[in-house]
């Protein structure tokens, strides 16, 4: 609503008096250029990873899951770690593109792009791991329920693992589906710049987009429509995740606060990400008038928030254990903490609960630095976390005699680091043929959120009480 | 314009008619009533707690918003300071409350009557295990404490949103700033310490029960209770012909916190009981076990009324942009709410009672009997429930009448203003 009055006390969120034409230069300009060296090296780096991962996930089918250091006690280890870890990254896009949406934050337009492309990237990772966990990859098809000459062999309906396998892939095509349309215009917009084979590449993803009224309409239509889906999705999917734990009567695994609590590590996780990649996005590309110092410091509020609220679940989770009077679950709580993976759940409660309370310091926030490193600090306590839930639990179970320690082969690190170089190259791949930053949507916001215009409403207010009555058809 | 609210004789009468009612019922259930009491005093306990968390959730939303840059709700927002000052009398009927674990007149939880318990018993052990935690002690001092902390944080952020009303201008928006920092700080505070009182308040009337998702649950439920009574009285002080600025607009984003948050209580109440009944483990099923067999019509009315209702009403944007239609729902799914903690507290505060009253080791089988005031609220309980809130509408309206209801001067109000959804 560009017309409407936008209070002095807001920060503009495009800066540089931008012109409609400068972002369109601004934002397409890296799909034009050739790579710069440090995007070819990056590249050449990630391309690596993703070959060891591909030589492991190889070795890991020719060889047998024996290849990986599980045994009958520790029955998950750092493949469901890494399952859920990248689940999780996977949660900020959708939920900066839909729920922010809803919310009305307008500084979501800054980063959506990216965090959506993120996501998708992210979520390809995770549903690696349960396709290969299964050991017998070539029959993986059985998870899917369809009628069968198999006899018995059908997927149980009961189980959340089946829940999980709807969930995710409901979840990838709205996300998809999403990201997707918000480029079609973009697209076209490249399109209408390039020449030649280019161009008729361009014209093809934008499906001959031409902006007329009739196709925004149903582009907006279409978007929300699609944010309404989503909405729900990005709740559901990590609820699902965390139902293959609750529902069990694991102690350590059986707590009614997983749903929200696994959403809100999600969030909090995703989030992380989206800094570390857009930190070094806007460095490399310019792009410091988009991705401003607002954008960042509203992200690591977002950070703030989501990591408090699953400290309070984990004090919830440690408090109630004691309450349940309940000794198995006593004994859970207590084995993650000073039990042999103590250091796991060291790590995962200073990264997630008490490293990120910096940010209730404004000049931190608003540190590129601290922002960054903090970034790296609660991916890898994220990523703790789920190791704390998975292998710490399970290492010690009932009977002492089958307790067991575990730790993985190179084969399961390779496949895990061959994930990062999976996720690094098709983000890196994206920033050369899409447009980072949404520029329709960077355009619609200029005229509201624009320096040159948001300066000017506080000139307005500051000089007098009359806001109201003039600014109504601004 | 009218700005100044005025709370006139007339609702004045209104509120005392109420609590009229209150006092009669309460006088009424507390003559008739078994040797323990137990229907008088856990209508005390609900009620108390009903509205305290609302007054806390006013709070809490509205620091939340002023965190989140929020814009829309200012032409509003002092219905919101009038509710959440309701907190030192929520805090004086939580202190009845705890004066009881002191003084034995009421026995609503099981692990306040440490003599009645035998250590010999499985059940009676675990709960003898929980009294580091469950006892009047912290029971007391946290209600004190962590009241007060809310209450002190409120009248900061009330002293300096009507503060700003009164100045000149300020280019800096330093009153807002600083409010800033106290909505922030209740934030965390509010998020711990509130999930400790629920266990203290709500969730140990079962005390050997348990479980993590509660204080996240019933949290929910007062949230969903207090944008209800939001609508509510936003669109009476309309209907006076206050709150002009106050349009459809604002209504509509209203409805769509409602319908929202209705949809997030259903899912966490299907997250706790899917949870359970999945595991089946038999200490965690009890709970809707009993719920289940003895007082299925208000177990399956909180679903309905809470989701199914808000959820197909609340779904077209016509019904959220009506009074009608939006009042409908948001006094029906607040009834629906009372409803929802009159089911989390009855229960449990029944079980007691007969543990105490009947020899203990007679373990109930089957379905308990129906009992009114506990299986459903009887004429009494509604009573009291119309007196407390007779109570609450006359603090509420006493702190509107305090201030003017145009936050004059709040850097969003521009905004509010001339909100479009």
């Amino acid at each position: 609503m560009s017309g409407a009055p936008i209070s002095p006390i807001r920060q503009p969120l495009v800066t540089g008096s931008k012109t409609y034409h400068q972002i369109t230069e601004d934002l397409c300009g890296p799909t034009e250029k050739a790579p710069s060296k440090a995007w070819v090296i990056a590249f050449l780096i990630s391309v690596a990873f993703l070959s060891l991962g591909i030589a492991c996930i190889l070795w890991t089918i020719w060889k047998g899951i024996g290849s990986w250091n599980l045994n009958r006690t520790i029955g998950w280890g750092w493949d469901i770690t890494n399952f859920v870890w990248w689940i999780g990254i996977g949660h900020a896009g959708t939920l900066i593109s839909a729920i922010l949406l809803l919310f009305r934050q307008k500084w979501r337009t800054g980063v959506n792009r990216a965090a959506e492309a993120m996501t998708i990237f992210a979520v390809l990772c995770a549903a690696l791991f349960p396709g290969i966990h299964v050991g017998r990859m070539w029959v993986v098809y059985f998870f899917f329920p369809y009628p069968n000459t198999r006899g018995p062999l059908w997927p149980n309906f009961n189980s959340p693992l089946l829940w999980d396998l709807f969930a995710i892939s409901t979840y990838f095509t709205i996300s998809l589906l999403f990201w997707y349309t918000g480029l079609v215009p973009d697209f076209a917009t490249v399109r209408d710049r390039a020449k030649g084979f280019r161009r008729k590449l361009y014209n093809l993803l934008s499906f001959g987009w031409t902006g007329s009224a009739k196709h925004w309409q149903r582009w907006e239509s279409l978007s929300l429509v699609l944010a309404g889906i989503a909405t729900p999705l990005v709740l559901s999917v990590h609820t699902i995740v965390s139902f293959d734990f609750a529902t069990s009567v694991i102690p350590g695994w059986h707590t009614t606060i997983f749903p929200p609590y696994f959403v809100a590590g999600a969030i909090f996780s995703g989030f992380a990400m989206v800094q570390t990649l857009m930190l070094i996005t806007r460095k490399v590309l310019n792009l410091q008038d988009y991705i401003t110092l607002e954008h960042i410091e509203s992200m690591n509020k977002v950070i703030l928030l989501t990591g408090t609220i699953v400290g309070v679940a984990y004090l919830t989770e440690l408090f109630i254990a004691w309450y349940s009077g309940y000794v198995y679950e006593q004994f859970a709580f207590f084995n993650r903490a000073f039990g042999p993976y103590w250091w796991a759940y060291f790590g995962m409660m200073s990264c997630n609960l008490l490293i990120p309370q910096v940010f209730w310091w404004k000049k931190y926030r608003r540190s590129i630095v601290i922002t960054f490193a903090m970034s790296i600090f609660v991916n890898i306590g994220m990523w703790f976390e789920r190791f704390v839930i998975i292998a710490t639990t399970l290492a010690r179970d009932y009977l002492p005699s089958s307790w067991s320690w575990y730790v993985p082969t190179f084969v399961e690190v390779g496949i895990f680091l061959g994930t990062l170089g999976i996720f690094f190259t098709l983000y890196l791949i994206f920033t050369r043929v899409a447009p980072v930053v949404a520029i329709a949507e960077i355009k619609h916001i200029l005229k509201s959120s624009g320096d040159q215009y948001a300066s000017g409403h506080a000139e307005k207010h500051r000089t007098g009480q009359s806001l109201v009555v003039e600014d109504h058809h601004h | 314009m009218n700005r100044e609210f005025v709370f006139t004789g007339r609702e004045r009468t209104f509120c005392f008619v109420l609590m009229g009612i209150g006092v009669l019922s309460m006088v009424l259930c507390f003559f008739g009533d078994d040797e323990l009491q137990t229907r008088f005093w856990s209508n005390f306990l609900h009620n108390s707690v009903f509205f305290t968390g609302i007054a806390f959730m006013a709070l809490f939303l509205y620091s939340a918003f002023i965190t989140g840059w929020s814009g829309w709700h200012i032409v509003f927002k002092r219905v919101w300071e009038g509710i959440y000052l309701f907190l030192p009398v929520g805090l004086i009927l939580m202190l009845i409350i705890a004066a009881g674990l002191w003084l034995d007149f009421h026995h609503l939880y099981e692990w306040n009557d440490t003599s009645a318990l035998n250590p010999d018993k499985l059940h009676d052990q675990i709960i003898l295990g929980k009294t580091g935690f469950l006892n009047k002690f912290w029971f007391t001092g946290g209600t004190i404490l962590f009241v007060g902390i809310w209450y002190f944080i409120a009248t900061r952020l009330r002293g300096l949103s009507v503060a700003e009303d009164n100045e000149e201008r300020d280019p800096n928006f330093s009153k807002h700033r600083k409010m800033r920092i106290w909505a922030a700080a209740i934030l965390p505070i509010g998020g711990f310490t509130s999930a400790f009182l629920i266990w203290q308040w709500v969730m140990s009337v079962d005390s050997a029960w348990y479980s993590t998702m509660f204080a996240w649950y019933a949290a929910a439920s007062w949230l969903v209770s207090m944008l209800c009574l939001t609508a509510i009285f936003t669109a009476y002080l309309k209907g006076r012909g206050y709150l002009e600025q106050v349009s459809h607009e604002h209504l509509h984003d209203m409805g769509k916190y409602i319908f929202a948050f209705s949809i997030f209580w259903t899912y966490l109440w299907f997250s706790q009981f899917m949870l359970i009944w999945y595991a089946n483990v038999g200490e965690e099923t009890i709970y809707f076990r009993e719920r289940m067999d003895s007082y299925p019509i208000l177990f399956w009315a909180n679903l309905a009324v809470n989701f199914a209702l808000p959820f197909l009403v609340l779904m077209r944007n016509s019904t959220k942009r009506k009074y009608g239609s939006l009042l409908f729902i948001a006094s029906v799914v607040f009834i629906g709410h009372w409803m929802d903690f009159f089911l989390m507290i009855k229960p449990g505060v029944r079980k007691t009672a007969e543990h105490l009253t009947h020899a203990a080791g007679d373990a109930h089988h089957g379905a308990a009997s129906f009992m009114s005031g506990f299986t459903i609220p009887g004429f009494i309980d509604i009573g009291t429930m119309l007196g407390f809130l007779g109570l609450f509408i006359f603090v509420v309206f006493s702190n509107m009448s305090r201030a003017s209801l145009y936050p004059a001067n709040d850097p969003y109000l521009a905004e509010s203003i001339h909100h479009h959804v």
